[in-house]
């Protein structure tokens, strides 16, 4: 028994070793490049880079989806091209789900989120966003049968399909409907039309979209908030010259009208307001 | 044929390529080196486990319990999202190689040993008064015979590991089901696009079912009929 508890002794210290002997050559690498090239901030390092690196999921059309040929495209993506061009840098999109973007965001597996993220008081507590880049209108959808739901007051006690984090699902919590979890849009209204959900909370300009691929699918907006949510590029705190860097992109953007393009590009009217 | 059958079809075939590609390019290599890499600590786990080698039994203890113990999608995450923050940086594949590979190993160690077990005590015994020794019994005398009752239960493994790479989606890595929720974003036809998914993992699963049996008739082989 004795022999036991030494031998575990010995194996947690040498674990421990192994694992301190790790960092700590990782953190004499780390001081290396450091000395190597003077301390940075996260603006000089993409720059350095030549890239930026976007996290987004690559399935909310029209705001992040594949085209056809299978190329990255959408809103959110074309604004995040044109962002990175105005840093004189590339942009990488590296594509993850909604569930793990935050998390890839907290260990830098990207730079920032360009996924039509809204900019909400909890999330300013951990995070820093650009200005605005978009307003979402958050839409009621019901199926086309269900004269029940009316309005978003009609939903208490009613199912209603929401990816779980998202702002949609608290607008729903705040009706008091029964949340059910989804993965995306596509899965709330294919839930919608079997009836295994009463309703969804989603955004217009995504139900517009859908509406535009399957028009004959029988489901319709019922109701919308007045209150609409601003929209924007999402960073981890701390990184303030890179969040400047990117504001004063967009604001560029918008005075010579190569916001205006891409917003009429996709949605055939201007979405900033 | 209606418009919209028209308009299906037409998905559905543009569609088959790009998600085949996505099966061989990341679906196919993930499973086969996770899977290799699993089988091979299983089989060093099962046979600490046998032959009681100390301190490692006790490693192998642990190991296999955590593994077994905790969803393989939170594994995948604290690989990819959590080890960052302690100074390693891997990879998204490399980090679902190495998930996947642990899975596998826990798993797979407790098929062997099982396998190793039901080879009969008397073996041990007629080896050892032959003046084998422990090493040399297990690779003359029982690993010939336990690959040979391993073989279906691995294959099981094997297989639905091929379905399990889908859960690398969650860590950027874009695999054949991820391909299919691409599509659906742009067409908004999930359940034809996540069927299509599912043929083509029948047929990958087909094949392997097809090297299962071969297998089996090559490890079994020396048996008396």
């Amino acid at each position: 028994m004795k022999k036991r508890i030494i031998l575990v002794t010995a194996i947690i210290t040498i674990l421990a070793l192994v694992l301190s002997g790790c960092s700590t050559s990782n953190q004499a690498a780390a001081n290396q490049t450091e000395n190597d090239t003077k301390p940075k901030n996260l603006l000089e390092e993409v720059k350095a880079n030549g890239k930026i690196r976007f996290g987004t999921e690559g399935t909310y059309a029209p705001f992040t989806f594949h085209d056809e040929t299978g190329k990255l495209t959408g809103f959110d993506v074309e604004i995040a091209e044109e962002i990175a061009k105005r840093l004189g840098i590339k942009a990488e999109f590296i594509e993850t789900k909604w569930d793990g973007i935050f998390a890839g965001l907290d260990a830098k597996r990207f730079d920032a989120i360009a996924n039509e993220v809204a900019i909400r008081e909890d999330r300013l507590e951990k995070y820093d966003f650009s200005t605005s880049y978009i307003v979402s209108k958050a839409v009621l959808i019901v199926n086309e049968e269900n004269n029940d739901i009316k309005a978003f007051e009609d939903l208490k006690g009613k199912k209603s399909g929401q990816s779980l984090t998202s702002n949609l699902a608290d607008i729903a919590r705040s009706f008091e409907a029964e949340i059910v979890q989804v993965d995306g849009f596509n899965q709330s209204i294919d839930l919608l039309v079997s009836k295994r959900i009463d309703a969804t909370i989603n955004d217009s300009l995504s139900f517009l979209d859908f509406k535009k691929q399957r028009p004959d699918t029988p489901v319709k907006i019922v109701d919308q908030m007045d209150t609409k949510d601003q929209i924007g590029i999402m960073f981890n705190k701390g990184n303030n010259e890179l969040v400047d860097a990117v504001n004063k992109a967009l604001d560029e953007m918008r005075a010579d009208g190569t916001y205006l393009k891409i917003s009429e590009k996709w949605f055939g009217e201007d979405v900033s307001k | 044929m209606s418009d919209r059958m028209v308009r299906i079809v037409q998905i559905l075939t543009d569609s088959f390529l790009p998600l085949l590609k996505a099966g061989i390019q990341f679906t196919v290599p993930l499973t086969i080196l996770s899977f290799f890499f699993g089988v091979a600590i299983a089989f060093v786990v099962a046979i600490v486990k046998i032959l009681e080698i100390k301190p490692f039994a006790v490693i192998a203890r642990f190991y296999v319990w955590i593994i077994r113990g905790t969803p393989l999608l939170v594994q995948l995450f604290i690989i990819f999202y959590g080890l960052p923050s302690a100074g390693i940086t891997l990879g998204a594949l490399t980090s679902a190689v190495i998930g996947f590979s642990l899975s596998v190993g826990a798993y797979g160690s407790e098929i062997i040993r099982g396998a190793i077990r039901s080879i009969s005590e008397g073996q041990w015994e007629a080896a050892h008064a032959l003046g084998m020794s422990k090493v040399q019994t297990l690779r003359h005398v029982i690993l010939p015979q336990a690959i040979r009752v391993a073989i279906p239960p691995l294959s099981n493994s094997f297989i639905s590991l091929v379905k399990d790479t889908s859960l690398a989606a969650a860590i950027t890595v874009t695999e054949m089901f991820q391909v299919a929720q691409q599509i659906t974003a742009r067409t908004y036809e999930p359940l034809w696009l996540y069927t299509e998914a599912a043929v083509i993992y029948l047929i990958f699963c087909s094949g392997l079912a097809v090297l299962q049996s071969r297998m089996e008739l090559r490890f079994g082989r020396h048996l008396a009929k």
